[in-house]
């Protein structure tokens, strides 16, 4: 039985029988206030991750790594604890700013929250001798490119909901 | 105490765009495994497993075992959730095979369970928990999730090896004609080489038609000690071996290789090994191994030892995977054609297994012979983690 049978069933003159279980509407947020979680980009100072150099290497204009001082790895991403030997005695070295294009893809459906806006775009993993990361290519579309294609460094700062000045490296091809 | 471990059953799902919550799927699958093996009750499991990836952010609900527990009536003694992003449903029977060989438990129930459908609006939140698998701030912020992160694999395998578009797309055409014959099925339509070329190059080179689904679905298996499972079934599906690898590599620049996964090499390997496999292509008769994508499958053909390095597209060009070929390869349709809910996916793939050896498949995808040895196999995440299981009709 429904409730609108209930409050025709003639039980009730005006509607409501005694037994009804009292009702009443609450409200929630329309929006909720979440945070600063979804657009992928970490804060970058001292007050928030342990690698604010390579951050601020970035925001001065150089892409650096960590390296260790006692058994010369390079790594990347940049650590505070070298993965070969877990010292901490670690330092920023430069990495160089021109590579070549290792591999890439073009994102077209498939993008996450904050980048939808942003597609296509192309999506490539760049070989800078040491180490090889993964990197957005600017100024190219997936038909423009193959692998092999020298790429240089190209700094973006994240206009977001942030106060922070925050950086990324992206490619661009030469 | 024997050691050995056997699936004796198991159910599932229907798998999809289902209007059912990650509870309604949990039940629907505990109550089809349950129904499916006779002489194993909900009072003699002892121990649960549950393969869940991210139901904190598909379906805002965390310690997701004890909530299976109490859907199914379960009092377990030993009770746990894996997650290993796709490889968790593996994860999870690798672990309840190990409590069981280590003489704790007889009987286990392990279920795999994801709800991974939002509505289409909310498509690219469910690609931002995907991109989450990935070391989110040097590769997810880059762009990269399933479809962005293999194709680059796909380019570079097609570089180095001249791997072609179309042996890509047979590799899709073949499992999602499988897949037309298997009643869970995410996609049941069978699809020829043409229909995935001509598919929209989502993250080129790959085409949606090369990619797994986002998928609603759960998997249920009863994994049970030798001595419990000669009590109540004549066609077990042992684990005869398992092994998995993990490099110390996670993120893009710390992977091996991008044509190429040692770690597939190593956990097979290791599970030849237990299993006494020396010629895995002569040995295999079926398996289910990841196609996450399509040009994962012809990298898993060279890794698994089925194909040399490089010859991952010939393979299937000559058709040698098909169900009449070397080895029968992703019989039910992979997750190609199954889709891919992720935390159920090796589950479904350990009972897929199973189901060959008893014959409960129907005929048009079941493997030709009597198979007598399977072998799944999953990756996670970038690719990083790589496991694999092999199951036999004898106890090793
Ligand atoms: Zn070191």
């Amino acid at each position: 039985m429904t409730r609108d049978d209930r409050s025709n069933d003639g039980s009730s003159n005006d509607g409501s029988s005694s037994d009804d279980p009292p009702r009443e509407t609450v409200s929630i947020p329309n929006e909720v206030e979440l945070p600063r979680l979804l657009d992928f980009y970490d804060l970058q100072d001292a007050e928030h991750t342990g690698i604010h150099e390579f951050y601020g290497n970035l925001r001065d204009g150089e892409l650096t790594t960590t390296r260790c001082d006692d058994c010369g790895a390079v790594h990347f991403p940049p650590r505070i604890v070298c993965p070969e030997c877990l010292s901490d005695d670690l330092s920023y070295t430069s990495l160089p700013h021109e590579g070549t294009l290792h591999s890439f893809t073009e994102v077209r459906g498939t993008a996450a929250i904050g980048m939808t806006d942003d597609t296509p775009f192309v999506a490539g993993v760049v070989d800078l001798g040491d180490v090889r990361l993964s990197a957005r290519i600017d100024d190219a579309s997936y038909e423009d490119l193959e692998i092999g294609d020298p790429v240089r460094l190209k700094i973006v700062d994240i206009d977001g909901p942030t106060d922070q000045d925050r950086v990324f490296y992206r490619f661009v091809p030469v | 105490m024997s050691g050995n471990a056997a699936i004796v059953g198991g159910g599932l799902t229907e798998w999809g765009e289902r209007e059912a919550t990650w509870k309604d799927l949990a039940q629907e699958a505990g109550k089809a495994t349950f129904d499916d093996v006779d002489g194993i009750d909900r009072s003699d499991v002892e121990g649960l497993f549950v393969g869940a990836v991210q139901p904190e952010r598909f379906a805002f609900q965390s310690h997701v075992a004890p909530l299976v527990a109490e859907l199914l009536g379960i009092d377990a003694e030993m009770i746990s959730r894996t997650e290993l992003a796709c490889a968790s449903g593996q994860a999870a029977l690798r672990y309840a095979w190990l409590a069981i060989a280590a003489g704790q438990i007889d009987v286990a129930l392990v279920i795999g369970v994801e709800k991974m459908n939002l509505g289409k609006e909310y498509m690219p939140e469910m690609q931002s928990t995907m991109t989450n698998v990935l070391d989110r701030e040097f590769d997810g912020v880059n762009g990269l999730n399933g479809p962005s992160h293999f194709a680059q694999f796909a380019q570079r395998h097609m570089h180095e090896h001249g791997t072609t578009r179309e042996q890509l797309a047979m590799v899709s055409a073949k499992n999602k004609t499988h897949a037309a014959a298997t009643d869970f099925a995410q996609y049941r339509d069978a699809v020829d080489v043409d229909d995935v070329l001509e598919s929209y190059p989502i993250a080129p080179p790959l085409n949606l038609l090369d990619c797994s689904g986002i998928t609603d679905g759960a998997a249920g298996v009863l994994l049970v000690s030798e001595e419990k499972a000669r009590e109540v079934t004549d066609t077990p599906a042992y684990i005869t071996g398992s092994g998995q690898s993990c490099l110390s590599s996670n993120s893009i620049n710390n992977l091996p290789s991008m044509t190429t996964w040692p770690q597939a090499r190593e956990a097979s390997e290791k599970a030849y090994d237990q299993a006494g496999i020396e010629d895995p292509l002569a040995e295999i008769d079926v398996a289910e191994v990841h196609d996450c994508f399509s040009i994962s499958e012809v990298i898993e053909y060279e890794q698994l030892g089925f194909a040399a390095e490089g010859e991952g597209g010939a393979f299937i060009e000559e058709g040698r995977s098909e169900l009449d070929g070397d080895v029968a390869v992703n019989p039910r349709g992979g997750l190609l054609g199954c889709g891919h809910p992720l935390g159920a996916t090796g589950v479904c793939q350990a009972l897929e297994i199973h189901r060959q050896f008893t014959g409960d498949v129907p005929a048009e995808r079941a493997v030709a012979g009597d198979p007598e040895t399977g072998l799944i196999h999953n990756l996670s995440g970038s690719g990083s983690v790589h496991s694999v299981m092999t199951l036999g009709r004898d106890p090793q």
